[in-house]
């Protein structure tokens, strides 16, 4: 990998601005959106970084906030981390303010809702092309297979919660290789 | 000024103990702004959990409504400030030991092995989206319109989004 170049504080808080304006549809939109930025077309992390980022952000608080934060913080430390969060805040921080205070005002909520209807569907199949990509690149064996369709049962029908589902994983892959480590 | 850092202190608390994503909030936030604090109404609640859908941010920006309620922009401000503070602090962390915990042998077998779950959580929350707003032809019209512009084109998703968004808007989709 080439080394990284110091990414101007500026372009992350311009990146994330634009991930945080456009990011209709909330979490794994957002996600699927911060992914093909950071990761195919400015290739600031790898995939597998980004993945670790999305599995940490699953612990506390929201994971596409924490996401943001970690890429952030992968390319400039702390002040990268906060400036990413900051950045992709700000549009649904002024959003929401102006939406609250009209309608503490008139007590009417804005007719935004039909253009969110014609988003929904595109905000899914952009969750379905980062899930494909995803699954092209780091789910290739047999093994590897059973896991997804297993956390995707879960999450899916079942209603588990993804930090469950991920600390499963992280215990079953343990396990795994501490047996093999131990056999070997 | 007292209101604010009582706000602000409620809305930490809110952050310290908000594990496992979004909708753990809504009773969460429920039973603290229209149970105990009377803060909102009931109406005013959930018009605000439709409220904070309607942006791009998570729906933790709820926070913000509630803050506005209760102290104008400042407390808006103060409330998303204090809300994300404890995920983002742990963020970080995590962030800043990442890449010495990526160099032990088993955290890294640990780590690698949980990718292909994530890749199932990441198809979940298609398939949760799908089965709550795909209802009518036209919808898989445009799911299947977005999926090949964003898989086989290089236009920018802000766009296609964008897009979606302003036909939504003109045909007045119901």
């Amino acid at each position: 990998m080439e080394p990284k170049r110091q990414v101007p504080l500026r372009e992350i808080f311009e990146v994330f601005f634009i991930i945080g304006a456009t990011g209709f549809g909330g979490g794994m939109a957002i996600v699927s959106l911060i992914e093909r930025c950071c990761v195919y077309e400015k290739g600031w992390v790898t995939l597998d970084e980004f993945m670790h980022g999305l599995a940490f952000g699953q612990i506390l608080g929201p994971f596409s906030l924490n996401t943001s934060t970690f890429v952030g913080y992968q390319l400039r430390g702390v002040v990268g981390g906060i400036t990413a969060a900051v950045g992709f805040i700000s549009p649904s921080f002024f959003l929401i303010s102006l939406l609250s205070w009209l309608y503490f005002r008139f007590h009417e909520l804005p007719q935004l809702q039909s253009a969110l209807k014609g988003t929904n569907p595109v905000v899914i199949a952009l969750i379905v092309v980062a899930a494909a990509g995803m699954a092209r690149s780091k789910v290739r064996s047999r093994g590897a297979w059973l896991m997804a369709l297993a956390a995707f049962a879960a999450a899916a029908f079942l209603k588990v919660g993804a930090l469950a589902i991920l600390v499963a994983a992280a215990l079953w892959s343990l396990a795994r290789a501490w047996f093999r480590r131990e056999h070997a | 000024m007292a209101g604010i850092v009582k706000l602000a202190w409620i809305f930490l608390k809110i952050g310290l103990i908000f594990f496992g994503g979004g909708y753990v909030l809504i009773p969460l936030l429920h039973r603290i702004m229209v149970d105990q604090l009377h803060w909102l109404t009931l109406t005013e609640f959930l018009d605000g959990v439709a409220l904070s859908q309607l942006t791009p941010g998570p729906l933790a920006m709820l926070a913000t409504f509630a803050g506005f309620k209760g102290g104008g922009l400042a407390g808006a401000l103060v409330a998303t400030l204090c809300i994300f503070l404890p995920g983002t602090i742990l963020m970080l962390f995590l962030a800043s030991r990442y890449e010495r915990l990526r160099s032990m042998e088993l955290v890294k077998a640990a780590l690698d092995g949980i990718l292909p779950a994530v890749v199932g959580l990441v198809a979940a929350a298609a398939w949760g989206m799908g089965r709550t707003s795909l209802l009518t032809p036209r919808d898989f019209v445009l799911l299947a319109a977005g999926f090949v512009i964003l898989q086989f084109t290089p236009v920018s998703p802000v766009f296609v989004i964008l897009g979606a968004g302003a036909v939504g808007f003109f045909f007045g989709f119901a």
